[in-house]
């Protein structure tokens, strides 16, 4: 079976469909009614984001 | 004087009494209920989503299958390496469990990628990534389901 794409993402997009896609799981599966779970799953994807752009800066005096 | 009276008042109720102890019917219950909670728990490993969508809930289910059947085409797609039994050192071997996680989707990542891993570039250990993450969380749904068959948790 060949595969049917081969992926090329950069990285802020990985990061991104990653955060979106286990926000939306952990959204899911710790909450319940839809209000509930549309605000921890925005929430939790921001901070994802936030965090995970916050340790990409912290780390950029080190690649240089 | 007067407080022999009701003792031997009660211990008489309890020799006529023939009903047996209302503690096993309950324990019966409970025993059933945690082999009905294993087997729905084997059941959410095996396939994502499937644990929940024993259970009746349709939209966890759903979320569960979607998710990590789209982690693994993902990471799959990216030539992330997908860990054998085989580990060298004891991060191969975690890497393995992790994977492993995602029951018959593990299989699957194997099937989509017949080019082999390619970890050589950031691309490949983005994948590999996303395949254990995809396994990790496939275990942590089976374990949701678990609890739940168990009344532990809503």
């Amino acid at each position: 079976m060949m595969p049917a794409h081969e992926f090329k993402l950069s990285h802020f997009q990985a990061m991104v469909i990653f955060a979106l896609l286990i926000s939306i799981a952990f959204g899911f599966l710790s909450r319940r009614g839809a209000y509930q779970r549309a605000r921890y799953i925005l929430w939790s994807f921001i901070l994802f984001l936030i965090i995970g752009v916050g340790i990409g800066w912290a780390m950029y005096p080190f690649s240089h | 004087m007067s407080d022999e009276i009701p003792i031997a008042e009660s211990t008489t109720a309890v020799h006529v009494a023939p009903s047996p102890p209302p503690y096993s019917a309950t324990a019966q219950d409970r025993h059933r209920r945690d082999a009905l909670a294993l087997t729905i728990a084997a059941a959410a490993w095996f396939l994502p989503g499937l644990g929940h969508a024993l259970l009746k809930m349709w939209g966890r289910a759903l979320v569960c299958f979607s998710t990590a059947a789209l982690l693994v085409i993902l990471g799959a797609g990216m030539r992330g390496n997908i860990f054998s039994r085989n580990g060298e050192d004891a991060f191969a071997k975690l890497g393995y469990i992790a994977d492993l996680g995602a029951g018959s989707f593990y299989f699957v990542a194997q099937a989509l990628e017949t080019n082999g891993p390619d970890v050589s570039h950031a691309n490949g250990d983005y994948g590999t990534r996303l395949l254990a993450t995809a396994g990790v969380l496939n275990m942590l749904a089976a374990l949701h389901a678990y609890e739940v068959a168990r009344a532990r948790k809503a």
